[in-house]
């Protein structure tokens, strides 16, 4: 029974092995089946039980993000085969690319479907050494520069979270996430509130929040477009994951107020420096960490604004991957990343016009996209748990984000351009598309993640 | 009695400071398998200029011709007071503590200083700017030393520190003990003039101590380098006696034992010469700015050895 | 125990400060790899004498990867590539490092003290804290990467000491994984570095990267 929640695990290691063969266009097949197959097999689990055993743990969370990050793995696969034919001096052969891509998506349903904080901690890191290379693909010089700061920060990050697992170890003397929720800790101990706080940084690291966030901006801004969409669609949601697995395991006070106001000062810094921005890859960065703090926000609070987070999550993924592919459509046209340079994408690209409008009104929630039902529900848990002025100042960042992402991108979609059209047909066009309507989808979806979350299965 | 032990000590002092410097000259000139001066190249030094006629700037004020005689006796007060040969106070023992042999120290240097900027010269102006802000610098790191011992004896004499460090082992073989010593010889290669600080040359680039002595001649200049070779053979004998080896000081009164460690602390300069002529020739000059790197090196082992006695609460 | 723990601790605040104040990379070079192995070999006395065999391949892979392979690897390629030697211009003036990485050291003790003492009592405990925030600090005051990777794996010893004396027994599986990963990460790091072969050796701020 056990293989069937490791068939995600199973297919992309099994696909990754297969990018060794050397044939034209062979691993691109390969990749873009096993990540079609990663998908049923996501999705067949959310039918079947709740499972846990030593190794593995995997409930609703762990099956909902299992399909975000099969979903999001597919169109990044789908989209690299048109967007690899761009890229001028790519640092590795085409099948390496690959191979890296299926092993970093390995590292990620490994992380969210094993059971001990041990493993997590082994899978995150992981993450962080398939994925380096990868953010280096361009191979220019100030691509190598964030690969490197990527790495420093990153790994030193991970080094605080490490540390917390030592900590979490010498407290509770288990990292059993399974066996930590049947303890049912109310109040921890010095070390115990310690290395949870610990927790929260270092994965925070990982996930843009707020004290070592700085990697961020510049990975997402110098990474090929589908690398920058994977990363900001799964890989930090997945060291949220890591992170809402902490919280649920040791809810105590100061742990929770801890992280909002963790999530709070990343919401606030990512909203005003968005204002400055001049590169459209660093705005969108900056925008998803601004949402990576709302969801932050969202686990710290628990009840109505968890279900907010993780439907916050599931939309923001689709949205802003569909936004990195748009920008990486932009970039392989207009060969600039500065948003002074882009003018007239709605004359000139007509689709990639309209799906980018539509995907920065996503990623920056507005009504008819799911971000705008997370966000909701999350700012109605800070309004339930916390005086009125927290709620307001929250939302008036959400304002200045959502004012300076969609005035940015409306100046370079809607301002004229006497050049001629210059889109063509082709499948990276409509992987956009697909995406964010998908991110407008989940909200018909809410009522049964929530029944995941509190179940564990679809009846 | 005691009275007789203090003559003998400061004879001791002022007559066998000059060798000790000789004996490292000539080791160095060894190292370079060069033959090198006699030992008793000092002594002919100062017995050359007590013969010559001693030359005053015009400019200068009586302050300038007097401060080597000033110091020099402020050296000597020092040597009756810090323990030398033996580890009981002799006859001006009780007048000054650790801080008070500290603060005379400083003296002795504000005075030089004051001297050299009273010469009108701008070698020695410049030799004063520099010994004046490696000094502001070092100087409260030789304070967080003596805190340190005090705070290893609960006292600041510095023959009860001797005492302590003598009979306790565990107090010897202690962190926080190492690190102050550590500290303080980082802090004597500044205060002799030794390399990777200074080099004693005649190249102006590097000059601090020397350099404040250009305008002495004669008679002064002898009393200034005599001065400076008891001064740098009181804070070796201090380094020795009381932070490093502290043994065999006699505790108690008697002659044949005093005459004895007498002999055996030559030997130990002797062996403290050999490491800082050792140390000397296979270290270059710092540039000048880099002192300063050097100085926040001793600056944190001395901080560290704070930090040692809190960890180990001095039980260790 | 203690008492050797507590020296081995000092002793290596002591080798990051020397690193805090050298200038020329191989010279810090050398100082990492004295540091690994002084770590490897306290952490070998430790599994000898509690027969913990976890500890001793701890200790293993500290001074084979740690002390010998990357300081060896890292020397080799600045013989070939002469432009990474020295640092030339730190971020921060080299004493006024010292001195801040000093004062980390002092603030991981009072740190150490009012959260997690009383519960460990150990007094010797801030030094692996003190050790990961100066590795962190020396990362963060050099801008040449071989010292960035020098100071992430400083981090990384210092975790050593954390597992090895003051809580130890993780789960095998687990410190199995953290040993490999942290391979992997220096491993993809070393690649990076020697990618960076053509530009300048300080890692410069291009103007994108910025804000």
């Amino acid at each position: 029974m056990a293989y069937i929640y490791t068939l995600p695990m199973i297919f992309s290691a099994f696909g990754a092995l297969l990018c060794l063969v050397r044939r034209t266009y062979f691993e691109e097949v390969v990749s873009v089946i096993v990540s079609l197959a990663t998908i049923v097999a996501a999705v067949a689990t959310i039918f079947l039980p709740n499972f846990s055993n030593t190794f593995l743990y995997v409930d609703g969370l762990s099956k909902i993000m299992l399909i975000v990050i099969s979903i999001v793995y597919t169109s990044t696969v789908i989209f690299s085969t048109t967007y690899m034919k761009y890229m001028e001096n790519p640092l590795f052969e085409k099948n390496f690319y690959y191979l890296l891509m299926n092993v970093f998506a390995f590292t990620m349903f490994f992380t969210v479907s094993v059971n001990s904080f041990g493993m997590m901690w082994i899978g995150v890191e992981a993450t962080t050494v398939t994925s380096a290379l990868l953010v280096a693909t361009e191979n220019n010089e100030s691509a190598i520069e964030a690969t490197w700061r990527y790495i420093v920060v990153v790994s030193s990050g991970l080094i605080i979270s490490l540390l917390s697992n030592v900590f979490i170890y010498a407290s509770i003397h288990t990292l059993s996430f399974s066996n930590i929720m049947s303890m049912h800790i109310t109040h921890a101990d010095r070390i115990l509130l310690l290395g949870t706080m610990m927790a929260v940084i270092g994965y925070g690291t990982k996930a843009g929040i707020f004290p070592m966030h700085t990697w961020l901006p510049d990975v997402h801004g110098k990474a090929p477009a589908p690398v920058s969409a994977i990363f900001s669609g799964v890989l930090l949601p997945v060291a949220l994951y890591v992170v809402a697995r902490v919280l649920q395991a040791v809810p105590v006070g100061p742990l929770k107020e801890f992280s909002f106001v963790l999530g709070f000062l990343t919401v606030s810094i990512a909203a005003s420096l968005m204002v400055v921005q001049k590169y459209y890859k660093r705005l969108f960065a900056y925008s998803t960490m601004e949402n990576m703090g709302m969801v932050l926000i969202g686990l710290s609070l628990g009840k109505y604004a968890f279900i907010g987070a993780i439907v916050l999550i599931t939309s923001h993924a689709f949205a802003k991957s569909s936004a990195f592919f748009l920008s990486g459509n932009i970039l392989a046209k207009y060969k600039s990343r500065k948003i002074e340079d882009v003018k007239g994408i709605f004359k000139r690209m007509p689709f990639t016009g309209y799906t980018l409008m539509f995907s920065s009104m996503a990623v920056t929630g507005t009504p008819p996209f799911g971000t705008f039902v997370g966000e909701m529900m999350i700012i109605y848990g800070i309004l339930k748990n916390f005086p009125l002025f927290y709620a307001l100042a929250l939302t008036s960042f959400l304002a200045l984000a959502f004012i300076s992402v969609n005035s940015k991108v409306g100046k370079m979609v809607f301002s004229e351009s006497s050049e001629k059209v210059m889109e063509r047909k082709r499948v990276g066009r409509s992987i956009p598309i697909i995406n964010i309507a998908l991110a407008f989808l989940m909200i018909f979806l809410i009522p049964q993640i929530e029944e995941l979350l509190s179940k564990g299965m679809v009846k | 009695m005691r009275i007789a032990l203090s003559v003998l000590q400061l004879l001791y002092v002022l007559l066998l400071s000059p060798l000790i410097f000789g004996i490292l000259a000539k080791f160095e000139e060894r190292i370079e398998s060069k033959k090198g001066p006699s030992v008793f190249q000092p002594y002919h030094t100062l017995l050359k200029l007590f013969k010559k006629q001693s030359v005053i700037p015009e400019s200068s004020s009586p302050l300038f011709h007097m401060t080597p005689y000033v110091t020099f006796t402020l050296y000597t007060f020092l040597t009756l007071v810090l323990p030398m040969i033996t580890a009981f106070p002799l006859e001006f023992g009780p007048t000054v503590d650790f801080i008070g042999g500290g603060l005379t120290f400083g003296a002795a240097a504000l005075l030089k200083k004051i001297a050299s900027l009273d010469s009108r010269s701008n070698y020695s102006h410049l030799g004063a700017s520099r010994a004046a802000s490696m000094g502001a610098l070092s100087e409260p790191i030789t304070v967080l030393i003596f805190i340190m011992l005090g705070v290893i004896s609960k006292t600041n004499n510095p023959y009860i520190i001797n005492n302590v460090l003598q009979t306790s082992s565990s107090w010897y073989l202690s962190l926080t003990h190492w690190f102050v010593a550590a500290a303080f010889f980082m802090v004597l290669l500044i205060e002799t003039g030794k390399l990777p600080i200074e080099h004693s040359t005649t190249t102006e680039v590097g000059m601090i101590d020397q350099a404040m002595d250009m305008e002495y001649s004669g008679a002064d200049l002898a009393f200034s380098e005599w001065g400076g070779y008891v001064k740098k053979f009181l804070l070796m004998s201090v380094f020795i006696n009381v932070y490093t080896v502290p043994f065999f000081v006699p505790m108690k009164y008697d002659l044949g034992a005093i005459l004895l460690y007498m002999i055996i602390h030559f030997l130990k300069l002797m062996g403290l010469v050999f490491i800082i002529g050792l140390f000397e020739e296979s270290v270059s000059k710092f540039r000048f700015f880099k002192n300063f790197d050097y100085i926040a090196i001793s600056f944190s082992l001395a901080f560290l050895s704070f930090l040692a006695f809190y960890t180990t609460k001095g039980s260790f | 125990m203690e008492k050797i723990f507590t020296l081995v601790g000092f002793f290596e605040i002591l080798l990051v400060l020397f690193m805090q104040w050298e200038v020329y990379t191989k010279k810090i070079i050398t100082t990492f790899s004295i540091a690994s192995y002084t770590i490897a070999a306290f952490l070998l006395y430790i599994g000898i004498v509690e027969k913990e065999y976890l500890v001793i391949t701890l200790a293993i892979i500290t001074a084979v990867v740690r002390g010998f392979f990357i300081p060896w690897f890292m020397k080799r390629s600045i013989v070939k590539d002469p432009w990474r030697e020295r640092e030339i211009r730190p971020t921060l003036s080299t004493a006024f490092s010292i001195l801040m990485s000093l004062f980390i050291v002092v603030f991981a003790y009072v740190l150490y003290r009012i959260t997690i003492y009383s519960s460990v009592q150990l007094s010797a405990g801030s030094i692996p804290i003190a050790l990961i925030l100066q590795g962190a600090f020396l990362m963060v005051s050099r801008r040449n990467a071989f010292i960035q990777l020098i100071g992430y794996m400083i981090m990384e010893n210092a975790i050593f000491l954390f597992e090895g004396y003051i809580f130890p027994g993780l789960p095998f599986i687990v410190e199995a994984g953290i040993v490999l990963d942290l391979i992997g990460i220096v491993a993809v790091a070393g690649i990076v570095v020697k990618m960076m072969k053509n530009s300048t050796s300080d890692l410069n701020e291009s103007d994108e990267l910025r804000g």
